[in-house]
Parts: structure tokens; sequence; C-alpha cells
């Protein structure tokens, strides 16, 4: 199925005096995928997502949205969580999302329609007048996070959509995003929650730097790094998995340990030495790395490049 | 365009619900016609009953003729003083006595005239029970003087009121020449000058300080992100001061009218109590104009550059410092009024007037007192037009770039990038 892109960035760069925050950034962002911007703090994550909602101008490269280059109107079909959230503390919740929805081109009318049903769904209707500040902090991120959607986006940017939510509201805005995507929204996920990439992004993009150091299909790239870590469960002795010559980095979660080998290395060898040494394994399995493992490498290598 | 509605809707909406607002226009007002009616009041009052007092003449044959000349009267038309009783060369032991009947409260005070009262030697005295009600002292030493001096000038052989009419005293009117006729001057211009310079000195302050908060408050709670990614910055920053300076006029219409009724009002209760007829200050339509032109661009200016200065700030602490040089340009004008009420139209008052940060007051202030060749006034306008939209350009490239930079206070050569930025 071929796919339009939703946003797409080609040769972007990005300076502020003497630093180069992006630098050379082409992008394709697939429409109606969910796409993970990954990276470092200060490699460029967020002066990107700047100029993709044109708060700023590239100083080089052109941006397009659904097909056209970015224009005043296009923030009209741009959703945005920023990761430093913030409302108009001293207004009534209703209030300030009719203020923003209207400043995302609703009408009155259907703005206050669809806010309405917003505060429904998330759980929010008998805090409608109240002001922003009588809210706890998870019921304003909820708040904001209708602020982002209000508008029915084709195109929706989350920075740390899930911190400071319980599990419960975490599982609601997984579900809505989940809707969204459905409906044909393109989602643009910023996050350091590796875990969360892994379950919900199709397509990531990994910058360092300013640039991209590895973008793609997650599946495809996790497949190319193939089935190189051994997940283990075991009792006794750690020191056989002390082969450097076998063992690239080791990753202890407390019950689980993750091992990642050697190129060529033979996950065989860790299970003989385990044996070797009366080590008891419980479990003994071939995975792909990681998405953690591979940022890690990733980051750390082009940092000491 | 229609954003830029909403951000002003929404600017002017929020501020005028406020307590802030609702305190700072109903109090003001209610609490000025309060100070007032209470002063009026209390004024009738307190003079409102007849003292009774006793006159010890020591000094022999001043007391009836200072009983005479105590002829003050009242607002309500009673007469001041009541003399019960005169006693001349009162025996040791009287004053005494006299005393003891105004503590017992038969009589309100006494007044002593000293033996050597005539000779200029001593004091009269007038004791009393309340010296609060001695709002009349005034009064009554003119009242003794006269008896004296009288009583002096008779054992001269010269009649007192010759002498009245000889040492009379011309009274000098002062008045004011202007294109719409001639007015009486009372210091009416000069008062009403300072009035109207002061009241844009503390509303371009007021208001000001408020855009800046304002600014500040969507940049520290970080909203901003969310507005600079639904509309330009420009929009954001005149919706801003378009809201506020629509609160100011709120607030102006609301104390013109407020200030109107007063006036009336105090007119009304002055005349019942016969307090004569206040000066009043007269305000012409042309000056009213004047006011609100000039403090529209002088608001359109300052508030521009305390934004600028919200922008680029990120706590209460650095905005205090940072506001510090905008703040003293609108002080600095108000100490440079003395240059201007000496000589309006002198070159000096021509050229400070003529300098956009100060024109906006001095030169109404040169109107209020002696309006200057319309040329100036052309000028002037035409000055801080041009150098207000300069301004206008430059703070909203600052505020552009400040509003998403937190941590340090950018310096001087900073600010400078900013402004250059694409």
């Amino acid at each position: 199925m071929a796919k339009n892109g939703a946003v797409t960035l080609k040769g972007v760069t990005k300076r502020f005096d003497a630093v180069l925050a992006v630098n050379n950034l082409s992008l394709r962002i697939n429409e109606g995928s969910v796409f993970g911007l990954l990276g470092p703090n200060g490699a460029g994550k967020t002066t990107t997502l700047r100029m993709i909602l044109r708060i700023m101008v590239p100083d080089e490269g052109a941006i397009e949205m659904l097909g056209e280059p970015l224009t005043e109107s296009a923030q009209d079909r741009i959703g945005y969580l920023p990761e430093e959230r913030g409302l108009y503390t001293r207004m009534r919740v209703r209030d300030v999302l009719l203020f923003l929805a209207g400043l995302k081109g609703l009408g009155e009318r259907e703005a206050g329609r669809r806010v309405d049903e917003w505060l429904e769904r998330l759980d929010l209707r008998s805090w409608t007048s109240n002001k922003v500040i009588d809210l706890s902090k998870g019921m304003q991120q909820k708040v904001q996070f209708i602020a982002a959607v209000v508008h029915r986006p084709p195109v929706l940017i989350l920075d740390e959509p899930f911190t400071g939510l319980d599990p419960v509201n975490a599982g609601i805005i997984k579900d809505i995003m989940l809707d969204l995507r459905k409906q044909g929204s393109t989602i643009i996920l910023s996050t350091h929650r590796m875990e969360q990439v892994e379950m919900m992004c199709d397509s990531i993009c990994l910058i360092n730097r300013g640039q991209s150091v590895l973008d793609g299909e997650l599946a495809a790239i996790k497949r190319s790094y193939g089935k190189n870590t051994v997940r283990l469960e075991y009792e006794g002795d750690p020191g056989f998995l002390d082969q450097p010559d076998l063992v690239a980095a080791i990753n202890h979660f407390g019950a689980v340990t993750e091992v990642r080998l050697r190129p060529n290395g033979d996950p065989q060898e860790i299970l003989k030495a385990a044996v070797a040494r009366g080590v008891r394994i419980n479990r003994f399995e071939l995975v792909e790395p990681p998405l953690n493992d591979i940022f890690i490498e990733k980051v750390a290598g082009t940092a000491h490049a | 365009m229609h954003k830029l509605w909403l951000v002003i809707k929404r600017e002017y909406l929020t501020r005028v619900r406020t307590k802030g607002f609702v305190i700072t226009t109903i109090i003001v007002p209610v609490l000025t016609v309060g100070i007032l009616v209470l002063q009026i009041v209390t004024a009738t009052r307190q003079a409102g009953h007849t003292l009774r007092i006793a006159v010890l003449d020591e000094a022999g044959g001043l007391g009836s003729a200072v009983a005479r000349d105590l002829s003050g009267r009242l607002p309500s038309g009673q007469p001041e003083f009541q003399v019960v009783q005169v006693l001349e060369n009162p025996p040791a032991g009287t004053r005494e006595n006299v005393r003891a009947r105004v503590l017992g409260g038969e009589l309100d005070a006494f007044l002593v005239l000293p033996a050597s009262l005539g000779e200029g030697k001593a004091s009269a005295e007038f004791h009393t029970r309340n010296p609060g009600e001695v709002t009349i002292s005034r009064e009554l030493n003119h009242d003794v003087s006269n008896a004296v001096i009288g009583q002096r000038l008779q054992a001269r052989g010269v009649d007192i009121r010759d002498v009245a009419q000889v040492v009379k005293g011309v009274d000098l009117k002062v008045i004011k020449v202007g294109t719409g006729g001639d007015r009486e001057e009372q210091g009416q211009t000069i008062v009403l000058a300072i009035v109207v310079g002061m009241l844009l000195y503390t509303t371009l302050i007021i208001y000001g300080v408020a855009t800046m908060r304002s600014v500040m408050e969507e940049k520290t709670t970080r909203v901003i992100e969310v507005l600079v990614a639904s509309t330009r910055p420009f929009y954001l920053l005149v919706g801003k001061i378009m809201g506020v300076a629509a609160v100011g006029l709120t607030q102006y219409a609301i104390w013109v009218t407020a200030g109107a009724l007063v006036t009336a009002y105090g007119a009304a209760v002055a005349s019942m109590a016969h307090a004569g007829a206040l000066p009043s200050l007269h305000l012409s339509w042309s000056m009213l104009a004047c006011t609100m032109i000039f403090f529209l661009m002088g608001y359109l200016l300052y508030a521009s550059l305390y934004a600028a200065v919200g922008a680029m700030v990120s706590s209460d602490q650095e905005a205090q410092q940072a506001q510090m040089p905008v703040t003293m340009l609108i002080v600095a004008a108000v100490v440079l009024f003395n240059v201007i009420i000496r000589d309006p139209n002198s070159s000096l008052s021509t050229t400070l007037s003529m300098i956009p940060f100060f024109a906006p007051i001095l030169m109404l202030l040169r109107i209020a007192l002696q309006t200057p060749p319309l040329w100036q006034i052309g000028l002037c306008l035409g000055i801080l037009a041009l150098s207000t939209a300069g301004i206008v350009f430059v703070a909203a490239r600052i505020y552009r770039v400040g509003i998403l930079m937190y941590g340090k206070r950018p310096s001087l050569a900073e600010l400078v990038k900013w402004v250059k930025y694409t």
C-alpha cells in the first residue's frame, strides 16, 4: 500500500549562532503512521518539531505537510502537546479549551460542541467551570491533550504524552491515539521511553547532534540487527558472563538479564559456560535487541566518533 | 485576523473579570467620593454648634469690644461664638472658677485677655475642652487682633473704620488669554495640566506593567508554546497590547463617568452647605481628545517596550530589574514637569516635548498649559508615530525570540542578535 508523506523534511538545517541545532535533516513521515522521533537530550528534537509546527523557520531546506509547502494555514492542521505543559492557570477549563480551539480555526459553536464531547470522554465533565489551577496535574494533562486533538488534526505531535499520568489515564490516552490513527491521523511521538516506542511506533528516526543516525521502519531496523541478544533468567554466580570476546554488553534488570553478543558470537557458548560453572538456567531466549540498546549504541557510537 | 480578535477578546475578558480590575475600578472612585463626602460632612458637622464662651478681660476695657467683634458665622448661619459672660478685671481665682465651669460643661471655652495685651507684650489665650474645634482659631485671632488694634487706635483718636478703608488690600485676578475666549485664572490651568500629566504617567505605568505581566504569564506557564504553534507571535503581541488598552479605556470610561457624577454631587453638597462654589476644573472636549490620543500613542510605545521586557525574563525578580530602564523613562518625563511649567514654549520645553519617550506626557502638558503652535503638535505626533512603529517592530522581534528562551536574561548584544534573527 503506497502511502503519502504526511510530513516531509528535505535537507533541513537550523543554526543558533554558532550552534548547529539541526543539520541537513531529511525525513519522510508516512500518512497514517505512528512515527517515533528519538534522540538524546539536546539532539535537536524540539527544534525539529518547532520547525514542523512553523514556530521556527529553517535556515535551509524545505518542509512539506500533506504534500504542500508549510504555510500559515498548515498550523490549523497540526495538533501539539508540548513536553513542557502549560495552560492559563486562572482561566476556567472550558474557556481555555474554547480559546485554544478557536486559535486552531474552529468556529465558536463547533468548538463548544467538541470541547464538551472531549471533556465528557476524558471524564472531566464536572470540572468544566473550575479554574485550571484547581485541577490535579493529571487532569491538567488531560485538558492539554484535549487542546491538542480538539480540531481533529491530520497531523498530531505528542511530546512525552504519558509522563505524569497514572496507568488508567495513560491507557485512555493510548487508546485515543490508536483511535485517531485508525481514523487516518498521523502521529509524531517524541519520547525517551523506548518501550512505548517499541509498542506503538511503525517507524522511527533517531537523531543525534542534529543529524539522523538511524531511520526507517522499526521492524526492519530491529531485523537488521538480527537475534543477537540473549534474555536470561538464572540462579548462581554471574561469572559465566565474564567473556569479553563473546559478550558486547550486559544489562541487569533484576530478575532478567539481557546479554548482547558480539558479531558472530555464538549464544551456545554462554549456555556452555553456565553449565560448566553449575549455574541453573531458568530461561534462555534469543531475541532482537531492545530499542534501548540500539539507541545507546548509536548515540554512544557517534559521541565517540 | 480572526485569531487576532480571539487574542484581544481573551485578554480583555480575563482581565475585566479579575478581582483586581473590579477593585481598582470600583473602589478607587468610591473611595474618592467617600473621602470627599466625608470631608464635606465632617466640615459642616464639626462647625455645627455655637461655642458658649466667657471672656476674662484682665486688661480692662477690651472685653466688650472683643465680644462685639467675635461675629463669625458658621456655615449653617448660626453665630460661631456666644459670649455668655464678660468679666472685666476679674478678682483672683476667677480663672479657676471659669475653668471649673468649662470642665462641668456649662461653658465650652474661655478667652483670657492678659493685662499687658494692649501693649502687645502678651498673648491672648483660648482655653477649650476641644482644641480640635479650633479650626476657627485663625478667625478668632483675627477678631481679637481687630478689637485690640481698634482699642489702640481709638486711644490715639483714630476711627477704626477710616483705617480699614485706607489699608484695604487690592485683589489681583489672573485672566488666561486663550483662543477659546478669556477665562479667569485661579490656578486651575496648572492644576489641570498636572492632573492630566499625572494621570497619563500612572496609567502608562499601570497598563504597561500589566502588559509585561501578561507576557510573562504566558511564558512562565509555558502556554506560549501552544499559542505560537497556532498563530503568529505578532498577533499575540498586538492582540495582548490591544486587549490591555481596551481594559484601560474601559476603566477610563468608568472613571470619567464616575468623576462627572462626583463633581455634580460634590457641587450639590457644597452648595447645600453654603461652602461656596469650588473652583471647577474645566476639561474641554478637545483636551479630552488630546489626552486620549497621547495616552494611546504613549501606551502603544511603552506597552511594546514592557512586552519586550516580559518576553526576555523568566522570573519576577528579573522582571523587576529589567523593567527599570523603561519605568525610568516615564518617571523622567514627570521630573521634567517643572521645566515645562516654568516656560511651556521655551526651546528647551519644545525640544523635550519632541522626544518620543517624553512626548506623550510633556506635549500633553504643554497643550494643557498653553496650546503650542499646531505645527509643533503635528510634528510631535509624526515623530511619535514613526518611532512607535519602529519600537513595535523591534519589540515584536525580541518578543518572538524571547518567549521561547528560558534561563539567563539576554545581554544587550544578544538582544541585538535576536532582533536580527529571521
